[in-house]
């Protein structure tokens, strides 16, 4: 009887726990990070935003909602995408703990985790029971931007991706479709390789300049296209330094070809596209004088009129595109996962668990979804539910086509280099496209800039800086598989 | 008995205090003043000295004594004497060009004309600018598609004209120096029109009497009573050249490539983009000294110390 009546009292006891258990895990990653914030009740958590568009969601939305549930203050400090990595660093020097919170771009990643300017965060994840959810992130952000030296210091937080733009009405226009075949000799198709860019961007634009409508148009200024130069070399094939030696290739004659190629397209692309940013492009393309583009996602939304009307966007030109535009990944089928951001904490910190719980809350899967369709702040879909989200397909009318465009591009994409002193190397990049553009040769270009390469490579430390590459072509989006 | 050593002190005191205090005293009166500016005004300029004998890097926890490494490099660094260079060349076509510019409105605003004051006021407009501003201001009239100058040199020509101002290798030069010529010549302008308006009309009348002609009159008798002014104004203009950067920043950010990379742009590029810190503090030692070098000798070249 005494067996039986243990038994049973342990069966009780078993399925009491196993409820309360159950419970606790059917609370979702925000609502423990909610509960578990509420300790911090009063208190103020610090967190470092780009300036611009990107803060109003801590400042209008995230920020106030976080402090109605928790009782927690969020001081948004906005910061200009350049001084981000400057401020970072010389706050952490100075170690006064100014900033809790930081939203750090993934190339950063190497140089402030070994700095130790970052907490690594792996034990905070366990602690409040964020392992699933974070296991939900789409795969290409979650394996190649999270980590350095096998730790996780950012929750990918933004999914940052070129995504080429093209206009449905001219590619299935009957009319260009006949001019296009009986110039190129094959039917009009959405390019999927560079080379058949090059031979669409430039049929089209003969077609259509009696009616001002350009066959493409990108944003030309180095900043930009130095994120295009590292897709589309890494497309064609190239690496950009020989894994032994740690000697830059960028000069190889894949580089020579990218490069050659680039200013080649420049002729079919408007009068003065070298001197293009992000607006002007946009502008172009919104206002229908451009058949193709390549840009990252907002690009999207705002073409079809999503978010535009709103004031914070009203430097948006008007899009004369909505319902004409397709979505499409770029030539070479391996999209840049271009800049983006992770959500830190700093080492520095005097409030790091009621910092991470924030972050948590923001990134988790209920509060994401709502930060990603918010019009105004720039923040991508990064999650494997965003882009099925029933809510987010019927934002417009071909959401369902863009959510799939930026799947694909989450199963292909390749991300920036990072490494020790990247913007070092980018910077090198940069000048290097500003003498394209300038009309220098490209082999004496890309020769000169490997040469740079390699003395900087030379002054961190052949084999410090091998270690870190090595780590980072270890990760399934450095190199097209 | 009690009465006389009083009297005594009281006299004593007297006496001291109508003679004159210790000598030191006012020095000690001074001293914190001095102190305090000196902490303030040399200690960063020591520090810095300190600074570039070390190996700190903004990525690094690196900052042991690197001796005269970060000096040594300074010699082998061809791009930082191609931005002297870039920066001589702005300032030797620059400097002159806003005298002249300068000098010939001051000589046409001197004499009473209907809306002088308003005309000089609006003169002086740039000057008043940012200098961040004037150069991103002019780089939207240059721009290709926005731009009304290329839209007017298209009209003129009758076709489209493509003038990538801030890119293509042979107009980086002319937008930069239009932009600082534009900024800047009021200033010159303002300081020489009155130096002009104290030259003393009684000698230049004197020599038109005696058939001096205006070049004559111009280099014997005005010149020799502006200079003083002139000098200075061009030694503050050639010293803001010298560490030109907004302007460039905002039209070309150095480019294309490195082809109007400045010193101040250099320097800039090498503390705040590449985190060069001890490096950037020598560049910054050496600016000091070969400014300081230039400016002592334009001081008694120009007699300025007279």
């Amino acid at each position: 009887m005494n067996l039986v009546k243990r038994l049973g009292l342990s069966a009780v006891g078993a399925l009491i726990a196993a409820t309360a258990v159950s419970a606790a895990w059917a609370e979702s990653a925000a609502e423990r990070a909610v509960k578990e914030a509420q300790k911090y009740k009063g208190q103020t958590i610090t967190i470092v935003w780009e300036a611009g568009l990107q803060s109003l969601d801590p400042l209008n939305f995230s920020g106030p909602l976080w402090e109605k549930l928790t009782g927690m203050k969020v001081k948004v400090i906005e910061v200009q995408t350049a001084e981000m990595f400057t401020k970072i660093m010389q706050e952490y020097r100075a170690g006064t703990g100014a900033y809790d919170a930081l939203n750090v771009m993934p190339s950063w990643m190497p140089d402030l985790a070994n700095a130790g300017a970052l907490e690594p965060l792996d034990a905070y994840v366990d602690k409040y029971g964020y392992k699933d959810e974070f296991q939900k992130i789409a795969p290409i952000y979650r394996d190649n931007w999270a980590k350095a030296n096998g730790k996780i210091y950012g929750l990918p937080d933004d999914g940052d991706v070129f995504i080429m733009y093209f206009r449905k009405d001219i590619f299935e226009d009957q009319k260009v479709k006949d001019a296009f075949k009986a110039k190129a000799g094959r039917d009009l198709t959405v390019p999927k390789t560079w080379k058949e860019f090059g031979e669409t961007g430039a049929a089209l634009t003969e077609i259509l300049k009696p009616q001002n409508v350009y066959g493409a148009a990108f944003f030309r200024q180095p900043p930009y296209t130095m994120f295009m130069f590292q897709e589309r070399f890494r497309n064609e094939g190239g690496k950009f330094f020989d894994g032994g030696s740690m000697k830059a290739t960028i000069n190889s004659d894949i580089g020579i070809k990218v490069l050659t190629d680039m200013r080649n397209e420049n002729k079919f692309m408007p009068p003065g596209v070298e001197q293009w940013g992000f607006v002007e492009n946009l502008a172009a393309f919104m206002a229908g004088q451009t058949a193709m583009t390549i840009s990252w996602p907002p690009y999207g939304r705002w073409a079809a009129g999503y978010g535009t009307d709103d004031k914070a966007l009203n430097w948006v030109p008007k899009s004369t595109v909505g319902g004409k535009v397709g979505y499409a990944l770029p030539p070479g089928g391996h999209p840049e996962l271009a800049a983006g951001f992770d959500l830190s904490i700093a080492s520095t910190s005097k409030n790091k668990d009621a910092a991470y719980l924030f972050i948590q809350w923001l990134n988790s899967e209920d509060i994401s979804l709502q930060r990603v369709k918010l019009p105004t702040t720039l923040r991508d879909p990064f999650r494997d539910s965003h882009y099925t989200d029933a809510g987010y397909l019927a934002l417009w009318p071909d959401a369902k086509d863009y959510l799939k465009t930026l799947k694909d591009a989450s199963l292909a994409g390749i991300f920036d280099l990072s490494i020790l002193q990247t913007d070092k190397y980018e910077e090198v990049l940069r000048q290097a496209i500003s003498k394209l553009w300038a009309g220098e040769d490209p082999k004496a270009i890309l020769d000169g800039a490997a040469a740079e390469w390699d003395n900087i490579t030379k002054k961190i430390g052949v084999d410090k800086q091998k270690a870190v590459y090595t780590d980072w072509a270890s990760k399934s989006g450095a190199y097209p598989k | 008995m009690t009465y006389a050593p009083r009297a005594k002190h009281e006299s004593t005191v007297s006496r001291q205090s109508t003679r004159m205090p210790d000598h030191n005293f006012r020095y000690w009166i001074i001293a914190p003043s001095v102190f305090l500016l000196l902490l303030i005004g040399l200690f960063p300029l020591i520090y810095s000295l300190v600074v570039s004998f070390q190996q700190i890097t903004m990525t690094d926890y690196d900052t042991s004594f690197a001796g005269l490494d970060n000096y040594l490099h300074l010699f082998e660094d061809a791009r930082l004497w191609q931005s002297i260079a870039h920066t001589l060349v702005i300032t030797v076509i620059a400097l002159p060009l806003e005298l002249l510019f300068g000098l010939a409105m001051a000589h046409l605003f001197l004499e009473k004309m209907p809306g002088r004051q308003i005309f000089i006021s609006l003169i002086v407009l740039p000057t008043v600018i940012s200098p961040v501003v004037a150069g991103a201001t002019w780089r939207l009239l240059f721009d290709q598609r926005y731009g009304p100058i290329n839209q007017v040199i298209s009209w003129l020509a009758g076709h489209e004209v493509v003038l990538l101002w801030n890119i293509t290798p042979h107009l980086v030069y002319p937008a930069i120096l239009i932009c600082e010529i534009w900024q800047w010549t009021p200033f010159m302008f303002l300081i020489l029109l009155a130096a002009l308006s104290n030259v003393d009309k009684s000698l230049t009348e004197a020599a038109e009497l005696d058939g001096a002609g205006f070049w004559r009159i111009f280099f014997k008798i005005v010149l020799p009573a502006i200079w003083p002014v002139m000098a200075i104004a061009i030694l503050i203009r050639g010293v803001d050249l010298f560490k030109i950067f907004d302007v460039i920043w905002a039209l070309t950010s150095g480019g294309p490539g490195t082809m109007t990379e400045t010193v101040s742009i250099y320097t800039y590029v090498q503390g705040f983009q590449q985190f060069e810190t001890s490096y950037t503090a020598a560049i910054a030692f050496l600016i000091v000294g070969l400014m300081s070098m230039v400016v002592i000798w334009a001081i008694r070249r120009m007699g300025l110390a007279k």
